[in-house]
């Protein structure tokens, strides 16, 4: 594992509402993602994956603690600042994809990258090596609308890649996918992890998906209850996640 | 009763979002309604009995422009509104309806979106008019009365013109929804997203748009004369099918081959915002067309204006250049006229000088008239009267086998091949190598004759072959004796064979050239009408857009994309939707402003100019405006997360 800390959160709390009718949504998370990682988060409905995570990707201001990404603190930098770190240091996938209609897969690919004011040589080159890899090739000249769900899911993680960002946020990311394409998107996100191109933080419901990741958090009641770690065989780590949900109990769906 | 109960309530609720729909409807009927009220006003009834040639003309262009004008934007709309309604009342399928209950509901359900327009575009056409009415009372000093009444036939043509092509596409769209399948019902919204067109379509389209197109701009330069009416309003059609071909053809092509270019593409933010201009002109091709065929309309009605104005200034002081003219076959004339101004009136300068009158019957050219006479000058005399009268004259001396024509201002005219025939005097054939429009012989240039400049050689040659005419120009410093003198050189004139004397004279407080000033009005208020009909519906498409892009620029902003980078490519996404009806109304205007200028013959290369800057700083301000808007609805902190 490599010891650069890419997510540092200390007692981090959440509150929604007025003051007299105040829920508090996150009750005092500590996690620290190093580079190389791949981390699941797991919960059931209104645990607080959703918050966590639009927290980390800067979408949302914690109510109290330290969210520290690359070394600095999101709370207390400018909005300028934070634009240019979720720009620079985070890259996104969504459940259902987002990729713009207006545009071909190799220019949703490309955009994140060719608006940061890179050469278009180096783009157009890094967007075929990353179409490459996800098996993209023959897909880069169509629209959205004429790929598959699971085409424009590794589109979208292509996007993700392009920047080379310090950490890949994935929301969900087989929630709209059937089990072959998301079985598909797994293996390469696994295999970008693996090769040390992404640090993964993956929020999801689903343990499948979850027997992917290198370490699963599993958040209840606005705490993290525990941490399982992969080791050596995925299938005994799915077995081990079911365990461990049916034990906590609630509606993972 | 229920269908019409049910569309009424669907009208009245979803009347917000219909808004733009309805404005745009009612801009048209505006601008529609203004040009009918015009016609059927006294404006044009003045006009009209000074030449009702060019206003059949102009009437028949404008009438033209606005039918197609009208048509294309009814077409659209009611596509626009077509596709909107038809997933939602898909929807009714399920509770059971059959596609002609909601072919009726879709019927009931338009024309009230009609009425409501045609209501709000008479309405305010007519508070428009009379608003024009008082701007431009205050703005042209026009002497002649012009009166803007509403007329009732005005409204009548406008609203059947409305109404009848109104209920075409209504009809169109009924029948298309009772063929419609629920599946192409509910997906309807998503229709228009599948963007790329084949590259092979689109460059026939652009093939055929630039030869449509350059056919129009031949036709409006093609120089004629009795089928210059023909050739006007074959121009005016084929621009207009040239423009929208163009627009849904070669502009598209060509940003299909930028998008394609990835070493173009991939700097700064053109990937966003070219892409995001491929996906809209697929859209909105048919209201930039339409936006830049009413610049083009709109450059051209100020720059007529710009020009009528030139040309009654310069018309008034070619009638003036003289208070009283005189030719006579008398050689005493100067002198006898001399004697009878005497005392009345101070004279700012005076000339005179001697013209040949061949025999008419050898006088064989384009403009020979047997009642008109036809008189040959020197060059050096010319020259003398110009420098008397403080003219300016730069003609070299005509060769000898040349003359130059002295013409007068015309405010248009329908021969406008510009080759002058050969003239033939006394057996020999000049060539005309000049037409001029100076009034160095004043009024009588206009009223009197056809004057031609010689050689002093010619002239001395042929002056043993023929009659002699004395001519003396009088300008006189103070107007108010006119009357008086006029009386007094009424004995004088006469015209018997011995003694042909003839005054030439107008008043100089005569309005006879006011009505001129009408046409620069006219011109001006058609000019505003069709800026600010272009400029409203490029900002309420545009603002009706921002609406469509909320989910896209949503994903954007979570995507971490800064707010200046989407601004950034906002901007350039709507200066390049107001640039390129603006270049192609440039080019086109540049071949009607053309066209103008030879009709009027005159060069007006700097009114189409300053008439094209003039729409630019109009355009700049509704594109400043609609990109504040459009950035406001889509970045704003309100706007969705």
């Amino acid at each position: 594992m490599n010891d650069k800390k890419v997510v540092e959160i200390k007692n981090l709390i959440k509150r929604y509402g007025a003051r007299d009718f105040q829920t508090t949504v996150l009750k005092g998370i500590d996690l620290t993602i190093y580079k190389g990682d791949f981390i699941a988060i797991m919960g059931p409905s209104g645990s607080g994956k959703t918050t966590l995570l639009n927290i980390l990707s800067t979408i949302d201001k914690p109510t109290q603690g330290m969210v520290m990404l690359d070394g600095q603190d999101v709370t207390r930098i400018s909005n300028k600042a934070l634009a240019n770190l979720r720009k620079d240091k985070i890259g996104f996938i969504f459940q259902d994809y987002n990729l713009l209609d207006t545009m071909t897969l190799q220019d949703n690919i490309a955009l994140p990258l060719a608006l940061d004011g890179a050469a278009p040589k180096d783009v157009l080159a890094r967007t075929k090596t990353l179409a490459a890899t996800f098996g993209l090739e023959e897909q880069l000249r169509q629209y959205p609308y004429q790929l598959s769900g699971g085409q424009k899911q590794r589109g979208a993680v292509c996007r993700a890649l392009i920047t080379k960002p310090e950490i890949i946020f994935a929301d969900e990311p087989t929630g709209a996918l059937d089990s072959k394409s998301g079985k598909d998107l797994l293996q390469c996100l696994r295999k970008v992890n693996e090769s040390g191109q992404a640090t993964i933080l993956m929020v999801t419901h689903d343990p499948y998906c979850a027997s992917y990741a290198k370490d699963v958090y599993l958040l209840s009641d606005g705490t993290i209850k525990c941490r399982i770690n992969r080791g050596n065989d995925r299938k005994e780590f799915y077995n081990r996640i079911i365990d461990l949900q049916t034990s906590i109990g609630g509606d993972f769906a | 009763m229920k269908i019409v109960r049910l569309a009424f309530l669907n009208f009245k609720n979803s009347f917000k979002s219909y808004l733009s729909l309805v404005l745009s409807l009612a801009f048209t009927i505006l601008v529609f309604f203004n040009f009918q009220n015009i016609i059927h006003s006294d404006a044009f009834a003045i006009l009209g009995q000074r030449n009702k040639d060019y206003i059949d003309m102009l009437i028949q262009i404008c009438l033209t422009v606005l039918l197609c004008f009208l048509f294309f934007f009814l077409w659209y709309a009611t596509n626009v509104f077509l596709t909107r309604r038809k997933r939602e009342i898909g929807i009714y399928i399920f509770m059971g309806m059959s596609n002609r209950k909601i072919g009726s509901l879709y019927l009931v359900e338009i024309s009230f979106v009609g009425a409501t327009a045609l209501i709000m575009g008479i309405v305010f056409g007519a508070l428009f008019a009379g608003l024009f009415q008082m701007i431009m009372g205050a703005v042209s000093d026009i002497t002649v009365d012009v009166r803007f009444g509403i007329s009732i036939k005005a409204i009548k043509m406008t609203s059947v013109s409305f109404l009848s092509m109104y209920l075409f596409f209504a009809l169109k769209g009924f029948w298309n929804i009772t063929h419609s399948s629920v599946l192409n019902m509910i997906s309807a919204a998503k229709q228009n997203e599948y963007l790329h067109v084949k590259p092979v379509v689109l460059l026939l389209k652009a093939a055929l748009g630039a030869i449509v197109l350059a056919s129009g701009y031949y036709y409006a330069n093609k120089g004629g004369r009795n089928d210059i009416l023909t050739n006007a309003l074959l121009a005016v059609v084929l621009v207009i099918i040239g423009v929208y071909l163009l627009f849904g053809g070669l502009i598209p092509l060509v940003f299909q081959m930028l998008a394609a270019c990835k070493g173009f593409l991939y700097r700064g933010q053109r990937c966003l915002w070219v892409n995001q201009t491929i996906f809209r002109m697929r859209k909105n091709y048919r209201t930039y067309a339409m936006v830049c065929i009413m610049g083009i309309c709109s450059v051209t009605a100020l720059a007529t204006g710009f020009a009528m104005r030139d040309r009654y200034d310069n018309m008034v002081a070619f009638n003036h250049q003289y208070t009283f003219q005189f030719i006579s076959n008398q050689s005493n004339i100067e002198k006898t006229t001399q004697t009878l101004l005497d005392g009345k009136s101070p004279i700012t300068y005076q000339s005179a000088l001697c013209a040949l009158s061949p025999d008419s019957e050898q006088l064989l050219s384009t403009y020979s008239d047997v009642r008109q006479m036809h008189l040959l000058l020197s060059y050096s005399d010319i020259q003398r009267i110009a420098q008397e009268a403080g003219v300016t004259f730069a003609f070299a001396e005509p060769a000898d086998d040349e003359v130059y024509y002295l013409s007068h201002l015309v405010l248009l005219s329908f021969i406008t091949n510009g080759e002058a025939e050969p003239v033939t005097i006394a057996g020999k054939t000049y060539r005309q190598t000049q037409r001029i429009m100076t009034p160095y012989l004043g009024y009588m240039q206009k009223e009197l004759a056809c004057f031609y400049i010689v050689s002093d050689r010619e002239y001395e040659r042929l002056k043993a072959q023929s009659g002699l005419y004395y001519i003396c120009n009088y300008k006189l410093a103070d107007d108010s004796v006119f009357g008086e003198a006029r009386a007094a050189f009424d004995a004088i004139v006469s015209n018997t064979d011995e003694n042909y004397t003839a005054r030439v004279s107008i008043d100089p407080f005569s309005n006879e050239e006011e009505w001129i000033k009408a046409v620069y009005s006219l011109c001006i208020f058609m000019f505003l009408v069709f800026i600010v009909a272009s400029g409203c519906i490029m900002f309420m498409k545009l603002y009706n857009d921002s609406f469509e892009e909320t989910e896209r620029y949503t994903v954007l902003k979570k995507l971490g994309f800064s707010t200046r980078t989407l601004s950034a490519s906002i901007a350039h996404e709507l200066v390049t939707a107001y640039l390129l009806p603006f270049v192609v109304m440039t080019v086109s205007a540049y071949f009607s402003v053309l066209a103008l200028g030879k009709m009027m013959r005159a060069d007006l290369f700097v009114i189409y100019v300053v008439s094209t800057v003039v729409v630019l700083i109009v355009f700049v301000l509704f594109c400043a405006l609609s990109i504040v808007v459009y950035q406001r609805t889509l970045l704003s902190a309100r706007a969705k997360q």
